[in-house]
């Protein structure tokens, strides 16, 4: 008896005219396929290990795995005489809905892409996005979390974060804020200038450089207006910012300089002038 | 106070008092250092070491930066050639708990003021450690748990005059190693151009004898390959 591999593979096998060759032709796409999908499925993982949270970068590994898995399927299935045409008029409605009601969730998993391979925010950044301040949580592929300053948890689809104006408070190293400080026509300003200067380079965050800077910025209706503009490390500004100005004040004040309450001196037409005072303790505007 | 100790020890000079005592039957650690205190109970086995010993100057007041940047008096080179000179760093203690199971950090402390600078421009520099010093041609005298004293080698290897009045090292390359008299490093600096040079430490003692202190990376498990640091935003 001779083996005849031809003969063989265009053996029927009794379900309508598929042959084994068919068989085989089928099973080879599925094995392919399945091949494919791990490698490329690996690789996505691997590519975004960096990129995207274990969970997540797990969930679009599977997508992708899935998708060529179907792919191979609906490549294979004619071998089977299996016939997808009806399948694709009745896909194609279906598709049609589906595509109309996950329009706005393709969009924010597009957005999401965009956002994790762009990085304009990353987990932790202090950021203000859509009208919301607040740190970022988690960067998921449909929506970004943040906690705002006050702790409650919001969540912000993709597609808002991907098309609004984001401001990310530390993208950058270093920042400045600044303080006014008032303080009156008789005290004088280089003085104060010089006791800003030493409590702001006592205070390790307010950084060397780029060094602070302290100047007379106008003569005001209640005294002469000071501006300190300081810089601090981005991620540590806030709590630079809360303790330095009444550091500031107390050491101007222990220096006989006074931050003056705003004041008003009347003069009436028969009254004898008198000398007004602007001495008080005072306030200070930021 | 630098040092190995594998039951109770009490340092006290100055500013500075560290200890560890037995107080009813609980290991209890203590330091003070210019009127902070730090405390902590210790639950620790019979063959538990404490070790302190100087660390990386980064941690201090707050741990935001690797990087510490001397500045010094400004240092003319011209093009190939090669000078070292001594600076001083400011140094941290460090109190590590060991035992067969790991090494831990218990404690770092420090005297004097901190503070910080940004090397570069606030949209790609970085935040350092800043301190200044002044360039010694030989060893100086430090106030030993203070100051450590840093052998800078540098080389100008462009074809240029180099100006430099500043080092940034990354402190988690920092060897530090110490002795009865002082916390010392060795360090280089290779100079590219006018504006950009690489910066890194040798893992050798300044004299010999000298101890290797723990550092800080290591009891953290944080694994690293010494990279050197390289000074793109200039080198005053």
């Amino acid at each position: 008896m001779i083996f005849s591999l031809t003969a063989t593979l265009g053996t029927s096998i009794g379900i309508g005219t598929i042959t084994v060759g068919d068989i085989l032709w089928f099973a080879g796409i599925i094995v392919v396929g399945v091949i494919i999908a791990k490698v490329v499925a690996l690789n996505v993982r691997r590519a975004l290990t960096e990129r995207l949270p274990k969970s997540e970068r797990e969930l679009l590994a599977k997508v992708v795995y899935y998708i060529i898995i179907l792919w191979a399927i609906a490549v294979a299935l004619p071998y089977l005489n299996f016939d997808l045409s009806g399948l694709l008029v009745a896909g194609g409605i279906v598709g049609l809905v589906i595509g109309f009601a996950s329009q706005s969730v393709v969009s924010n998993l597009v957005s999401g892409l965009f956002l994790m391979f762009e990085r304009p925010i990353k987990i932790g950044d202090n950021i203000n996005v859509a009208d919301i301040t607040g740190s970022v949580e988690d960067i998921k592929v449909l929506s970004t979390i943040v906690k705002t300053y006050d702790g409650i948890y919001t969540r912000i689809p993709n597609e808002k974060v991907f098309t609004s104006n984001i401001t990310n408070y530390v993208n950058n190293a270093a920042r400045r804020f600044e303080y006014k400080i008032r303080i009156r026509y008789r005290d004088d300003a280089d003085e104060a200038i010089r006791l800003a200067k030493e409590v702001i380079a006592a205070h390790p965050l307010a950084l060397k450089n780029p060094a602070p800077m302290i100047y007379v910025d106008s003569l005001g209706d209640n005294g002469i207006n000071l501006i300190a503009r300081i810089w601090a490390p981005a991620r540590n500004w806030w709590e630079v910012r809360t303790v330095l100005l009444w550091k500031i004040v107390k050491r101007l004040e222990e220096n006989g300089i006074i931050v003056p309450y705003p004041q008003r001196t009347l003069w009436l037409a028969d009254a004898e002038r008198t000398p007004g005072s602007d001495a008080g303790a005072g306030k200070v505007e930021e | 106070m630098f040092g190995q100790y594998t039951s109770t020890f009490r340092y006290e000079s100055g500013d500075f008092l560290v200890e560890a005592e037995r107080i009813d039957g609980l290991l209890t650690y203590r330091r003070k250092c210019e009127g902070r205190a730090f405390e902590r109970i210790l639950a620790v086995s019979e063959a538990a070491r404490v070790t302190v010993n100087p660390v990386e100057p980064v941690n201090l007041p707050k741990d935001i930066t690797d990087l510490l940047q001397i500045e010094f008096t400004p240092i003319v080179l011209e093009p190939g050639a090669a000078q070292t000179v001594y600076l001083k760093f400011p140094v941290e203690i460090g109190v590590f708990l060991a035992s067969e199971k790991g090494i831990d950090i218990l404690d770092i402390f420090g005297a004097g003021a901190q503070k910080y600078t940004l090397y570069g421009p606030p949209a790609g520099g970085a935040i350092a450690r800043w301190c200044r010093s002044g360039v010694y041609p030989r060893v100086p005298p430090v106030e030993r748990f203070r100051e450590g004293v840093m052998e800078l080698s540098i080389l100008n290897t462009s074809s240029e005059w180099a100006h430099v009045s500043c080092a940034v090292f990354n402190g988690v390359d920092m060897k530090i190693f110490y002795n009865d008299d002082i916390a010392a490093a060795t360090a280089t600096m290779k100079i590219i151009n006018p504006t950009i040079a690489e910066t890194g430490f040798i893992d050798i003692p300044l004299v010999p004898g000298m101890t290797r202190s723990v550092e800080l990376y290591r009891a953290r498990k944080i694994r690293v390959i010494s990279r050197g640091y390289l000074m793109e935003w200039g080198l005053s």
